[in-house]
């Protein structure tokens, strides 16, 4: 997908220095934004949605799918107005407000790219896209990867993989809630409590992965 | 409605977290100390109420294609303003805060008020309708919190309560993140259980 | 067409109140912003070096040639202040420790004397679980270990040395140690403090 073009530009380092991409902290990244800082079992990033789209397998899929697509754009255009726009000209205080237009105008653009090019896309993904730009994760992505410096490449792999954890963290919970669904359950604890205990119960395995971190 | 009314609605009866599950986020992450909770409702009360003041005041005027940018926009402005204050007058705060503050501008409860209320109302119940929902916002973190904190640390504001032995051996799962999903299942099962011997009470 | 434009430009207008706003606050804040974390800086610094001796402290940036830099991999360097007393007799010196915990580089501030002791230090930043690797902060839980210590000695003990890491926290315990670690041994690379333990 990546032209080789742009492939250069993202392996150069933020500041001109020398090329600098491994494959050990591509990795090392990765499994930290999956598994051990999961965005929304351990960071608490993206709750509205994990538990309002997680009653169904299919629409859970779905959201994942148009999270991690809106993630990796976002990425992309906010670290490019960070480092070239608002850091040459000191503006760094109009990072946040920034951002959220940045994602704002994002969602509404992919929205009306989609419904003229691919409506079958559309089909699948619209419904989930207005709920986006509010999904805190999107813009917790874009601030964390200002705040722990990443180039422009590891910054890519990590909101690819931030949003492969989402998905999965939503995923895992739709397929538990579904077979919830005909379990008898304490009748206080129905609906939203009972969507908070898994989240908990997930959270604690997600938990044991920390010894991933070495 | 009155002033009063609009004041009071937030803090219980629609209390934004405990009734309308809004702004989990922030209120399952920084609830791991009372200071943290009672930085961050600040913080967001401040955010609510001007920008409650501002959509109100200006909801004549922003055209009604553009109004949820326009929101976005003064959101984000108060929120950025939050964290420049912050970090020049309460830098503890702000470094233990963190990311948080910057999502403010994505706290549902926010944009929830100025297109659900401050959008139709006069600036002055739409002020009140802010510091209610702020303080109600501020008060479910502080509750929170209080489980969190003292579970697992054994102390309240930073006052050791249980002792130094408890400190060295606490509940910790409290503290970390399967702790805030548990103990908030079993709150809202608690207002449940409110709810139906209140209306069993009325029958 | 009118209407696009109608719009927009207000949508424009709000956003340049906004930016301009934010411009002034800023212009008002950043020097503050800036004065504090110097300010929070120089108490750190006064705190640790306490450590070497009371009395009145002098600082002094120091510049080694040859000093290599062992925090390279998160984008920090090694920066060596030499402390003196009044009359100019060389004590020790500060420097801050960079090591990458569980979810946050972790600062620590190391006061060294000459013969490559460690006799204070503190933590200036970290970001680590609340409950876990945070108490990292809390020099009870662990720093206190280390006043006494040279290079050597700087290991956890599941790394073969004697240093109890926090329960639960092995990562942020074993990133400050051995931040700190390196930093001694950079210092005695470049010939500042004598090298450790004779072990090595």
């Amino acid at each position: 997908m990546i032209n080789s073009m742009l492939m250069s530009v993202i392996i150069a380092a933020p500041d001109g220095g020398e090329p600098s991409f491994s494959i050990a902290k591509m990795m090392a990244i990765i499994v930290s934004a999956i598994f051990i800082n999961n965005y929304v079992l351990s960071r608490f990033l993206g709750i509205c949605p994990f538990l309002g789209v997680s009653k169904q397998l299919d629409s859970a899929v779905g959201m994942g799918a148009a999270v991690v697509f809106v993630m990796v754009l976002a990425t992309l255009g906010s670290w490019l107005v960070y480092h070239h726009v608002l850091v040459p000209y000191g503006m760094e205080y109009l990072r946040t407000i920034s951002f959220i237009i940045i994602i704002a105008s994002l969602v509404q653009l992919v929205e009306m790219i989609l419904q003229k090019f691919s409506p079958a896309l559309y089909d699948a993904l619209g419904i989930f896209l207005p709920l986006i730009t509010t999904n805190c994760a999107i813009l917790g992505v874009a601030v964390l990867n200002i705040d722990d410096k990443l180039s422009l490449g590891y910054s890519l792999v990590n909101s690819v993989a931030a949003g492969i954890g989402f998905t999965l963290a939503l995923v895992l919970m739709a397929g538990l809630r579904e077979r919830m669904e005909t379990a008898d359950v304490p009748e206080a604890l129905r609906g939203l409590p009972l969507a908070f205990l898994i989240a908990g119960a997930m959270s604690i395995a997600f938990l044991g992965f920390a010894g991933l971190g070495g | 409605m009155s002033i009063a009314q609009d004041f009071s609605r937030g803090i219980m009866r629609e209390n934004p977290v405990f009734k309308q599950a809004l702004g989990m986020c922030p209120f399952l992450a920084v609830t791991t100390s009372v200071e943290n909770a009672l930085g961050m409702g600040a913080a967001a009360t401040f955010v609510l109420v001007f920008s409650n003041f501002l959509v109100s005041l200006f909801r004549k005027v922003i055209p009604s294609k553009v109004r949820i940018p326009s929101y976005i926009v003064i959101i984000a402005t108060f929120v950025t303003l939050v964290d420049l204050l912050m970090n020049a007058y309460l830098p503890a705060l702000h470094s233990s805060l963190g990311i948080f503050i910057p999502l403010i501008v994505v706290n549902c409860i926010i944009l929830g008020r100025a297109e659900g209320f401050a959008n139709k109302n006069k600036v002055l119940p739409s002020i009140a309708d802010g510091i209610g929902m702020g303080l109600g916002f501020t008060l479910a973190m502080v509750i929170m919190a209080t489980f969190r904190e003292i579970l697992g640390n054994g102390s309240w504001l930073g006052f050791n309560l249980l002792g130094e032995s408890y400190q060295n051996q606490p509940m910790l799962i409290a503290i970390l993140a399967p702790g805030a999903f548990i103990l908030m299942a079993f709150i809202l099962g608690f207002f449940n259980i409110m709810e139906k011997r209140k209306r069993g009470g009325a029958r | 067409m009118g209407e696009i434009i109608r719009v927009g430009s207000m949508l424009m207008l709000v956003a340049a109140i906004a930016a301009v706003a934010l411009g002034y606050v800023n212009s008002v804040t950043s020097p503050i912003i800036a004065e504090q974390k110097e300010q929070a800086k120089l108490d750190a610094m006064i705190d640790v070096a306490g450590s070497l001796a009371s009395g009145e402290l002098m600082f002094d940036s120091l510049s080694v040639p040859d000093l290599a830099n062992p925090y390279a991999e998160v984008d920090e360097t090694l920066a060596v202040v030499s402390v003196n007393d009044s009359a100019g007799v060389e004590l020790g010196y500060l420097f801050v420790a960079y090591g990458k915990g569980y979810s946050s580089t972790v600062q620590t501030m190391i006061a060294v004397n000459t013969a490559g002791t460690l006799t204070g230090n503190t933590v200036l930043y970290q970001q680590e679980t609340p409950g876990l690797g945070a108490n990292v902060s809390n020099p009870a839980r662990f720093l206190y270990q280390f006043d006494g210590l040279n290079a050597s000695s700087l290991l956890l003990s599941k790394d073969g040395g004697d240093l109890d890491a926090i329960t639960g926290s092995t990562i942020t315990s074993r990133a400050v140690t051995n931040s700190v670690r390196n930093g001694l041994d950079a210092l005695s690379a470049a010939g500042i403090i004598p090298v450790s333990g004779g072990a090595q």
